[in-house]
């Protein structure tokens, strides 16, 4: 449980932090949280050469309001994304996804951009950032460049991020009106990381149709996607309980669920679509103002 | 764990078995194959560095075919070992000549222990199938090329 030897490094800002990416390349692995990283190290499972710690980065915790969408610094931690009165109030699913990773620890350390760069296949956030259609701010020494969720996670672990670049934001949409979202989870209760998570933004039309729909789904494959065969199931439609139950079925379409000493590939699918029925139903509630 | 996939490989089978069968090509189209000497009839020493993201490490092991029967099927068992843990496999591959291509069907079955089991166990099957995917992505590249 200790791990190998490795450089410790801890720029006091970000600009010096992305020259020490830029430098050391695949040799350096970022540190945010840690609650990732750190465990892989100890078991000598990742051997990074230098551990560039961006903990105490200054300007990359907060949660603030502007130019109509809310932005939110890579550092910020589950805790403090749980807490937050102004998410709560306008982006809602992002605390409720965040009041269910792993345990007080885990949500005390833990960021929301280590959480997304390293792209655990289990994680919670991505099944709520691809409904969300959440923007992603990588920087670099060149600058910055935007990412859409939906082209940032690539694979187990693997992100759009290209060397040299450190996640420094990201950013929603305010909540829109008759909008409601919901996610729902299936954890393993060991780990606390979700055998199946989905992710609901549900937006109602004034006669009670399905304006628009966007599912996230996690810890089904090896990666978080969208589940497209169920929004397009819904989109346009009279919104009803019995549409919900029916569109669910396609949660885990053109997917090959992962299997595990925790739950078989069977059992995922099945999970999967328990799961997206309960989210859309609770979704539609909350965009009723019901609940 | 057990695997088993489909891919369609863009030449006869013939040859297809002639690049499976042959260490110096395959060695290429191993993904993180450092080093692929035979040991002998059918029987090849590998050095592969296995890697994703953050979690890398380097295996020593054994490739060996058996019941070959060109260019039909062939048994391939594999068996490795390294800091992360070790891995042992068996699988079966099957070719079908379809429209001048090659279909080829494998199952296969491996035993994963050590720390990569005990921690990666969530990964594992994710990793394994990305491996296998780069591997016929890698060889339908190489065949490609050959035809030209």
């Amino acid at each position: 449980m200790i791990p190998a030897q490795f450089e410790y490094v801890a720029p006091k800002t970000l600009e010096d932090a992305l020259r020490l990416v830029e430098r050391h390349g695949d040799e350096a692995k970022i540190l945010a949280g840690g609650h990732s990283l750190l465990p892989l190290m100890k078991l000598r499972l990742a051997q990074p050469r230098y551990v560039i710690d961006i903990s105490r980065l200054h300007n990359m915790n907060y949660i603030r309001e502007e130019n109509g969408h809310i932005a939110i610094g890579a550092l910020t931690t589950h805790a403090e994304i749980e807490s937050s009165t102004l998410l709560r109030a306008k982006c809602p699913l992002l605390p409720e996804t965040a009041a269910v990773i792993g345990d007080v620890q885990v949500r005390n350390r833990g960021t929301l951009g280590g959480s997304l760069a390293h792209a655990d296949p289990a994680a919670d956030y991505p099944a709520a950032a691809l409904a969300l259609d959440m923007e992603i701010i990588a920087a670099s020494t060149a600058g910055t460049r935007t990412i859409p969720v939906r082209e940032f996670f690539l694979d187990m672990l693997t992100t759009a991020l290209r060397p040299g670049e450190i996640l420094s934001q990201v950013r929603v949409a305010p909540r829109a009106p008759r909008t409601g979202t919901a996610y729902e989870k299936l954890h393993q209760p060991a780990s606390g990381f979700a055998i199946v998570g989905v992710a609901v933004k549900l937006m109602l039309g004034s006669g009670g149709t399905v304006d628009d729909v966007a599912v996230g789904i996690t810890g089904l494959g090896p990666k978080a996607f969208r589940a497209t065969a169920v929004e397009k199931a819904l989109r346009g439609k009279k919104a009803a309980e019995k549409l919900f139950e029916d569109a669910a079925h396609d949660a885990a379409q053109g997917i090959e669920p992962l299997s595990d000493l925790h739950a078989s590939a069977e059992y995922r699918r099945e999970m999967a679509v328990v799961h997206t029925r309960r989210a859309l139903k609770r979704a539609f509630a909350r965009a009723q103002g019901r609940a | 764990m057990k695997l088993a996939g489909r891919y369609v490989l863009p030449a006869a089978p013939t040859k297809v078995w002639a690049l499976l069968t042959d260490p110096n090509r395959l060695a290429k189209l191993l993904p993180g194959c450092e080093r692929l000497d035979p040991d002998g009839p059918d029987r090849f020493k590998a050095a592969v560095k296995f890697g994703i993201a953050a979690i890398s490490g380097k295996y020593a092991g054994t490739i060996e075919f058996a019941e070959k029967k060109p260019p039909k099927s062939m048994r391939m068992k594999l068996s490795g070992k390294g800091v992360p843990g070790f891995v042992d496999g068996v699988s079966h591959i099957e070719l079908a000549e379809k429209d001048g291509q090659t279909e080829l069907r494998y199952t296969g079955e491996a035993q994963v222990g050590g720390m990569i089991a005990s921690v990666g166990q969530r990964m594992i099957e994710g990793a394994a199938r990305k491996i296998v995917d780069q591997f016929f992505a890698a060889a339908a590249e190489a065949l490609k090329k050959n035809d030209t």
